[in-house]
């Protein structure tokens, strides 16, 4: 990822500087941006179509893969769908009930309530560990920074269901390798500590796990970018008397802005939907204590087999994850009135 | 421009987010039956539960079933418990079922009222069906109606480790619980970390406690039933949990098969477990040297008087209703419960038979001869549809009321929030 910034660098540090955000995203996503500012040359048909054509393919894989998936979600999240329907093949509509049902249920609030601050703190870790991770990537010499490049790809690159047995066999109570170095260090009420008996340890094995998970992609964004940025604005700072935190308030960050700013929703976005670490480790236990919007929606839909409410409770998620975002799109919206 | 694309890929992000939660369709399946005569390219699908078919049968019964219906092919896929319900009604949902499924006899009623089995009330004869045993037949009847076969039966008594047992000086089986904790103490003294090996969620284990102090997991309440766990009957059953899972290093938060509890015994420094007669012999098959040093009783009651009750396990075989080989799928019914297979299972699995007249194929089965008098003094879940919603992971039984219990929380307080649970989803079917 970080060659990629490298190749911008010729580019005014500025307007470089933004690019970090979109590296990451599936290649689908940036498909609007060609249909910009290009004149059409001989204002040809051909010519004028080719930016549509182009976006074709993209917009067909979305359409197909995720506009199809979410209207039937939606359609289902209006209807009584249980393993009677289901088998039956019969059509049942249950209009706002589902909705009803959520709205007025204590466990829906606590549930969203938990999943807010779990993905609150799980961002403020990722981004702070992120960004420290990314400047000490820029200081470091080429061979410490090639390793600690290779470990943070590999960390990115582990799929998450391996990952998740990992933890938990590090975390294991009886045979597991943490209880085993806290013991080893003297700390002896940790030998043969259950680690997903309460909410609290749980949520924090959980928060260890995806902040592992989610630290390199802050990490090597930002050193992308800090790449792209002259060093002797920094050079300049420091002889005016700067202090590194005052440099990086004042200079850094209102440089890369955009870049914290993308990423810190994207990863509000990342951490809000997850769901496979959070199931794959101990399925929303100790009794439901752990468990987040996304994996109160397949208990409910999937576990308790009554599908409409899983699905009642998913479009809800995505409007409070909508909720969530609205600063982010107001600054969007804000922006494209200007131009 | 750059502004842009953020945004636009935010937007795609949220959607991805969402995506993830949708539902499944599925075309409405049509009957589909083939000619009778011609086998060729036909393939069988049959979903066996882990643990069901042992490997002599499970040849056996391929075998036969290939030489009499030329060209047919036998495919048997076996199932986890684990999380079986959801995976269950999807297949039945789908317009290519499997054509024959195991279903536990707790969860059969479920199955047949949501209409995914095929109803055998006409058949029930041409598959053997005259002479089962009534009260084992039960699950398999809904409205009276006959919705699957039944197949066996087990309970669960304890398999022991006689090497160690006798190391201990201990030369006769407990008689009473009394004598059973004397014993499990001597085995802790000679320095056995796992006296009994007892997992916290083994619900099956304490049902059996539970009907053993007179009570059952649930209640009729008017004309519905509601959870019955904040009880004294409960109280003591679950603190008799508790203490023989003190006799051990068995988690308290996951059940007989996380990890599977045969493999934990075969490691052979384990003095006991509750367990199947499948088990025992995964055991001995995973350590041959155990082979002469496993040993079974029931377990005791709280007098020599009798032994304790116990839950009985058992699994019944269905026919689904969009099944496309639907007289191959009555074939290899009528073939796995005639007497040959029956009985062959029962000999082999030390599983307890649909029909009286093959009990004797237990006789020289260590484990079937103690399961089978062991399920003298059985019984079950209620026989209800609503009670497939209670097992539906994660199982309040377990996640909330054992562990809770075994965790810390008293009886009453974990027994209050599980009964909360199983009212919602008894109430939801």
């Amino acid at each position: 990822m970080a060659a990629q910034y490298r190749g911008t660098s010729t580019r005014a540090p500025d307007e470089a500087a933004v690019t970090p955000g979109p590296a990451g995203a599936p290649p689908g996503a940036g498909a609007p941006a060609p249909a910009g500012p290009r004149p059409s040359r001989g204002g040809a048909l051909a010519g004028r179509a080719t930016p549509y054509l182009l976006i074709l393919p993209a917009l067909a894989a979305t359409v197909l893969l995720l506009g199809y998936p979410l209207v039937r979600n939606v359609i289902i999240s209006f209807q009584t769908l249980d393993a009677f329907q289901l088998i039956q093949h019969t059509t049942q509509w249950a209009g706002f009930d589902n909705y009803k049902d959520q709205l007025t249920s204590a466990e829906f609030w606590h549930t969203t309530e938990r999943s807010i601050f779990f993905t609150l703190a799980n961002v403020a870790l990722i981004m702070v560990g992120g960004t420290l991770i990314g400047l000490l990537l820029n200081r470091l010499g080429k061979r410490m920074r090639l390793t600690l490049s290779l470990g943070l790809i590999l960390a990115w690159a582990m799929p998450y269901v391996a990952a998740t047995t990992v933890y938990q066999w590090l975390f294991d109570t009886q045979y597991g390798v943490v209880n085993w170095v806290l013991w080893k260090l003297g700390w002896h009420s940790m030998h043969d500590y259950n680690w997903f008996g309460s909410q609290f340890s749980t949520f924090a094995v959980i928060t260890l796990m995806v902040v592992w998970q989610s630290l390199p992609f802050v990490a090597l964004n930002l050193y992308g970018g800090l790449t792209t940025i002259s060093t002797e604005i920094f050079e300049a700072a420091w002889m005016d008397g700067a202090t590194p935190w005052r440099t990086f308030r004042s200079v850094l960050f209102p440089m890369l802005r955009p870049f914290f700013l993308g990423t810190t929703f994207l990863e509000i976005i990342w951490v809000f939907k997850a769901f496979t670490q959070v199931y794959a480790l101990n399925a929303g236990g100790p009794e439901g204590l752990t468990e987040t919007l996304p994996v109160y929606a397949f208990v409910e839909g999937v576990g308790n087999q009554h599908y409409g409410t899983g699905a009642a409770i998913s479009v809800l998620t995505i409007l409070i994850l909508m909720v969530l975002m609205s600063y982010y799109f107001r600054i969007i919206l804000k922006q494209e009135d200007e131009l | 421009m750059k502004r842009k694309l953020i945004a636009a890929i935010g937007a795609a992000t949220v959607l991805t987010a969402v995506a993830a939660c949708g539902g499944s369709g599925g075309g409405k399946s049509k009957d589909n039956a083939g000619g009778a005569a011609d086998y060729k390219g036909k393939t069988l699908n049959v979903w066996l539960m882990s643990g069901s078919n042992p490997p002599g049968w499970t040849k056996d019964i391929t075998a036969a079933f290939e030489k009499k219906y030329p060209g047919a092919k036998l495919k048997i896929t076996v199932q986890q418990w684990d999380g079986i319900q959801q995976k269950l009604t999807t297949a039945l949902s789908e317009s290519t079922p499997p054509d024959v499924v195991e279903v536990g006899n707790t969860q059969t009623p479920y199955y047949a009222a949501t209409g995914g089995l095929k109803d055998l009330t006409s058949v029930k004869s041409a598959i053997g069906g005259d002479d089962w045993v009534p009260a084992l037949n039960g699950s398999a009847v809904y409205e009276g109606k006959q919705f699957a076969a039944p197949w066996y039966f087990a309970s669960r008594v304890v398999v022991y480790n006689k090497k160690i047992w006798s190391a201990a000086g201990i030369t006769t089986t407990p008689k009473t619980q009394a004598e059973l904790f004397q014993d499990l103490d001597k085995i802790k003294a000679k320095g056995t970390k796992d006296a009994f090996y007892l997992p916290g969620q083994d619900w099956y284990g304490f049902d059996g406690f539970l009907l053993d102090a007179g009570a059952d997991l649930v209640k009729k309440q008017g004309d519905k039933y509601v959870g019955n766990l904040d009880t004294p009957q409960a109280a003591s059953a679950i603190e008799l949990y508790k203490k023989l899972n003190s006799y051990g290093t068995a988690p308290k938060d996951k059940d007989e098969a996380t990890p599977q509890q045969s493999d934990v015994f075969a490691k052979g420094d384990v003095g006991a477990f509750l367990g199947l007669g499948w088990e025992a012999s995964g055991a001995i098959t995973k350590n041959p040297k155990l082979k002469d040093e496993v040993g079974y009783f029931a377990f005791p009651g709280k007098t020599a008087a009798k032994t304790a009750s116990v839950f009985v396990g058992g699994s019944n075989l269905a026919i689904t209703q969009g099944s496309k080989n639907p007289e191959l799928a009555q074939d290899f019914l009528t073939m796995a419960m005639s007497d040959q297979f029956e009985g062959e299972l029962a000999k082999e699995g030390g599983v307890v038979p649909n029909k009286a007249s093959l009990d004797s194929q237990l006789a020289g089965n260590a484990f079937g001869t103690v399961s089978a008098a062991a399920a003298a003094n059985g019984g079950t879940t209620p026989l209800i549809p609503a009670w497939g919603s209670v097992e539906n992971a994660p199982n309040p039984i377990t996640t909330i009321f054992m562990t809770g219990v075994l965790q810390g929380q008293s009886p009453s307080e974990a027994a209050k929030k599980a009964d909360t649970e199983i009212d919602k989803r008894l109430s939801q079917q």
